[in-house]
């Protein structure tokens, strides 16, 4: 079984975030990136379908700043392939990204066959969580999104998933494969990699880097940035400022005051 | 009384029978202890024949004068007694043998010699007397976690018969020779079934512990050699195997271990116990990763133990390879993370790490842009934790009224790593430490400081390419000598009395305990000592790594968390108000613990900073504390 995992890296938000001048994007320069968390997820029921099912796991990732090391750690947890796709510009847009990593796959023919191919449900920088669905719209190929566990007729190319729906309700689908899925959380929480063994994948494993595929020309965008900014405090916020007992003490006459005390 | 091995029984000659003897418990006790060698030969290789002076004077003071043993008084002097008729008794029984096996050397047998029989006959009675003190603890006064094998009660009728044997027949000499000549075999047959029987029991440590104390540890902590952990016989070093061989299992390690005593599936004698059935029989899973985990790496186990057994290399092994293998606890792993990326266990931004020196009102130098006296290594807990602000903001406000030429590496500064590779991270602790032995490099300072224990043992022991030229201090030496030194002036005599609480990398780890004291008397503090204290007292269950793991409920019984029982004895002691700690990990578990035990009113718990930063206060101001 191939089983191809797309990750993401995105803006690690322990890190303040700043707006880059112009006001339309975050400050680039000040970011540090890391690995989106449900990619992590995703990774892990594609290690844990590997060790259930047999096969090759491939992860693949556009360039980014710490790419490398979000890779190697794939590696060292047990994916047999890293690829990254080199030139796929700088911050490209979730559509931009969905329509690399389909062209990517599209034009390999190891991988076009592709039978499970996992990505995190959502990021922080797509919430909508639309890269999986879009990839699997450009390669004409069912999705399902929110998916908490898989289980794979292998023979039969028949993945069963089972996807969350609020109040606790679970749903059970049969999905022809290939097929993409939106992995919400693995089966287990992700496993930890000893440093030793990332710093082992860094000597003796390779990144295939890899140009990212010619798209067809896309035309001009019909959503534009117009501005982004750090919420400002409005007007009704007012500040409390003292020390802990004197903010505490303002607290409650507040509390007080609107008769909630 | 007639030559015993010249004489004939049941038609043979009393030399044959001896030989026969001989024969057979030297083959069943070579081949066990060859088997035994064997295996210790397969280990990993260990380095032990370093600082060989060093090595002969810990054999002479502990295994000749058997000092830790004696920690124990009754029970230590008995068996210092009772090793000594030993050696005497071995050196009779030895001499007799080869007098007996070749009838042709012109010497008298051992108790034909006058001198040689009193020695043995002197040994004897107080060997019995001492023998008598042990199987009376043994049986009526046990304490808790000794072995009572029924291995226990084999080895002491041994020693009992071998002793007897020998009295009775020098008694029996001049008018009941036929006696004699039995009591003579009786006493040659008992010690030879002795020197088979002993490497199948625990007695082995009679043979083994004097090797195990001459190739013990010697640097402090005993951190064992980068590798890839061990759960497998050949996968653990020699040193690591032989532990298992020394252990008597006299239950010292259990009695000391906080893990145990609070309820934790972790007893140091059954790891012991483990490594002696693994190198009797290669085995799988023996150890059981709760145990492993429950270590909070106090030392207390290692700096009891009679024989010098090695329990926290095996511990730290073990882990490694659970680490190895991803078998960990999630907050432990989550903690890990964390320390990859932002080098603290916070998971906060590197940026915010001298975020505390924000209600200061004096700058703080940054040690990698200008060049200080003191390098102050401020420590993961001390810089981000909330509830530890006000005690380091008040170790910098001490260094500055003392005048000392001190800076900060700001968020340069990453976790030291001590509790990183404690917890079996070693590659990452690797990488903690390389990426602080560059940022050090590249500041000007002649010494570190340090408030914290974890970090100071590090620094100092574990971090040789930075230690080659300068002083690690921990703030309590530190501040000890601007003391001794009048750079500080004190203005008030802090309310109350005090305890103190050694922490277990200042204490037992580096053996700082007269300067913290000290400091409480130049301060004029009232001081009372705690029922533990020094080497022995009680850690606060953090170490290790520990304080990131999940709080586990205890394997057996509803006991107390150790810092819980730690505070309750600070809090008994009558008059005593404060307990006094020199680590911030310590701050944090014994404030934890006042709450828990709700002794919160009646014992504070503050730093020895805080404290003296109180001393040094205009005595007209109120201070925050």
């Amino acid at each position: 079984m191939n089983i191809l995992v797309l990750l993401r890296m995105v803006p690690d938000v322990v890190e303040e975030l700043e707006i880059a001048p112009g006001g339309k994007a975050l400050d680039a320069d000040l970011l540090r990136m890391m690995l989106s968390e449900s990619d992590g997820h995703a990774l892990e029921e594609a290690l844990l379908l590997k060790e259930r099912y047999g096969g090759v796991v491939t992860v693949l990732a556009l360039d980014a700043p710490e790419v490398d090391d979000a890779l190697f750690t794939a590696l060292a947890k047990g994916a047999d392939r890293a690829v990254k796709i080199s030139d796929a510009g700088e911050n490209p847009t979730t559509l931009e990204a969905a329509y690399t990593f389909a062209g990517w796959i599209a034009g390999q023919p190891d991988l076009a066959y592709a039978d499970v191919i996992l990505t995190g449900v959502q990021a922080i920088d797509d919430l909508d969580g639309l890269l999986a669905p879009l990839v699997a719209h450009q390669m004409r190929l069912p999705y399902l999104g929110i998916v908490t566990r898989l289980a794979v007729d292998v023979p039969g190319r028949v993945a069963t998933a089972i996807k969350e729906y609020p109040g606790g309700v679970r749903g059970e689908f049969d999905v022809d494969l290939p097929a993409v899925f939106g992995i919400q959380a693995a089966e287990k929480p992700p496993r930890y990699v000893p440093v030793a063994k990332v710093r082992a994948a860094m000597k003796s494993r390779q990144i295939e880097s890899v140009p990212a595929p010619t798209l067809a020309e896309a035309g001009p965008s019909l959503v534009n940035v117009v501005a982004m900014e750090k919420p400002q405090p409005a007007e009704w916020a007012a500040m409390l400022e003292g020390s802990p007992e004197q903010v505490s003490g303002k607290v409650c006459e507040i509390l007080a005051g609107t008769g909630l005390l | 009384m007639p030559d015993p091995a010249a004489s004939v029984y049941l038609g043979v000659l009393g030399y044959a029978w001896l030989w026969a003897m001989a024969m057979v418990s030297f083959y069943l006790f070579g081949t066990r202890v060859w088997r035994y060698a064997g295996v210790l030969r397969g280990a990993r290789p260990e380095k032990r024949w370093d600082r060989l002076p060093e090595r002969f004077r810990r054999f002479a003071a502990q295994v000749l004068g058997q000092q830790r043993l004696r920690e124990e008084p009754l029970i230590g002097l008995a068996h210092l007694v009772i090793f000594w008729a030993f050696v005497v008794y071995a050196a009779g029984f030895f001499w007799n043998l080869v007098r007996g096996l070749l009838p042709f050397l012109p010497v008298p047998y051992a108790d034909d010699v006058r001198w040689m029989a009193l020695a043995l006959a002197g040994a004897g009675f107080i060997g019995l007397a001492a023998l008598a003190v042990a199987a009376v603890r043994r049986y009526a006064f046990p304490p808790p976690r000794l072995e009572q094998s029924p291995d226990a009660a084999v080895i002491l009728a041994l020693i009992g018969i071998v002793l007897v044997s020998w009295l009775t027949g020098w008694f029996a000499r001049p008018r009941l020779p036929a006696l004699a000549i039995a009591m003579w075999w009786l006493h040659m047959a008992t010690v030879l079934g002795f020197l088979a029987y002993l490497p199948y029991s625990k007695h082995l440590h009679l043979l083994a512990s004097p090797f195990g104390v001459f190739f013990s540890a010697l640097q402090p902590g005993g951190m064992p050699a980068p590798s890839e952990g061990a759960s497998r016989r050949q996968e653990f070093t020699w040193r690591q195997l032989f532990s298992g061989l020394a252990c008597a299992e006299c239950g010292r390690c259990d009695r000391a271990c906080p893990a145990f005593q609070s309820g934790a599936s972790l007893s140091p004698k059954m790891l012991m116990h483990q490594v002696k059935e693994l190198v009797r029989a290669p085995s799988d899973g023996a150890f059981q990763p709760e145990g492993i985990w429950a270590c909070t790496t106090c030392y207390a186990c290692m700096s009891r133990c009679p024989v010098f057994n090695e329990h926290l290399p095996l511990v730290i092994e073990l882990r490694r390879r659970l680490v190895s293998q991803g078998e960990i606890d999630a907050r432990l792993q989550e903690a890990l993370t964390n320390l990859g990326r932002y080098g603290n266990s916070f998971g906060q931004s590197p940026r915010n790490r001298a975020k505390w020196t924000q209600g200061l009102d004096f700058h703080i130098k940054d040690a990698r842009k200008e060049p200080v006296e003191f390098l102050w290594f401020v420590g993961d807990y001390a810089s981000y934790d909330p509830r530890l602000a006000d005690a380091t903001r008040a170790a910098a406000r001490v260094f500055q009224a003392a005048g000392l030429d001190f800076g900060i590496l700001y968020d340069g500064e990453q976790n030291a790593g001590n509790d990183v590779r404690r917890a079996g991270e070693e590659g990452l602790f690797e990488v903690l430490a390389e990426k602080n032995r560059k940022t050090l490099a590249k500041a000007k300072f002649s010494a570190i400081v340090t408030t914290d224990p974890h970090s100071y043992h590090v620094l100092k022991h574990e971090y040789p390419a930075v230690n080659g030229g300068f002083r690690v201090w921990h703030a309590a030496e530190l501040l000890d000598t601007l003391l001794r030194d009048g750079k500080l002036s004190l203005q008030q005599t802090p309310p109350g009395t005090a305890t103190y609480h050694d922490p277990c990398y200042l204490g037992r780890y580096n053996g700082v305990y007269a300067q913290p004291r000290r400091i409480l008397g130049e301060l004029g503090v009232g001081f009372q000592e705690m029922p533990r204290n020094r080497e022995h007292a009680w850690c606060c269950g953090a170490g290790g790594g520990k304080i990131w793991m999940e709080d586990l409920p205890p394997a057996s019984g509803p006991r107390e968390r150790p810092a819980e029982s730690r505070l309750r004895e600070a809090a008994s002691l009558a008059g005593v108000d404060t307990l006094v700690v020199a680590c911030p990990k310590d701050l944090v578990m014994f404030q934890d613990a006042a709450k828990t035990t709700g002794l919160a009113d009646r014992i504070a718990v503050k730093d020895l900073m805080e404290v003296t930063e109180q001393a040094i206060a205009p005595a007209r101001e109120k201070t925050h504390a």
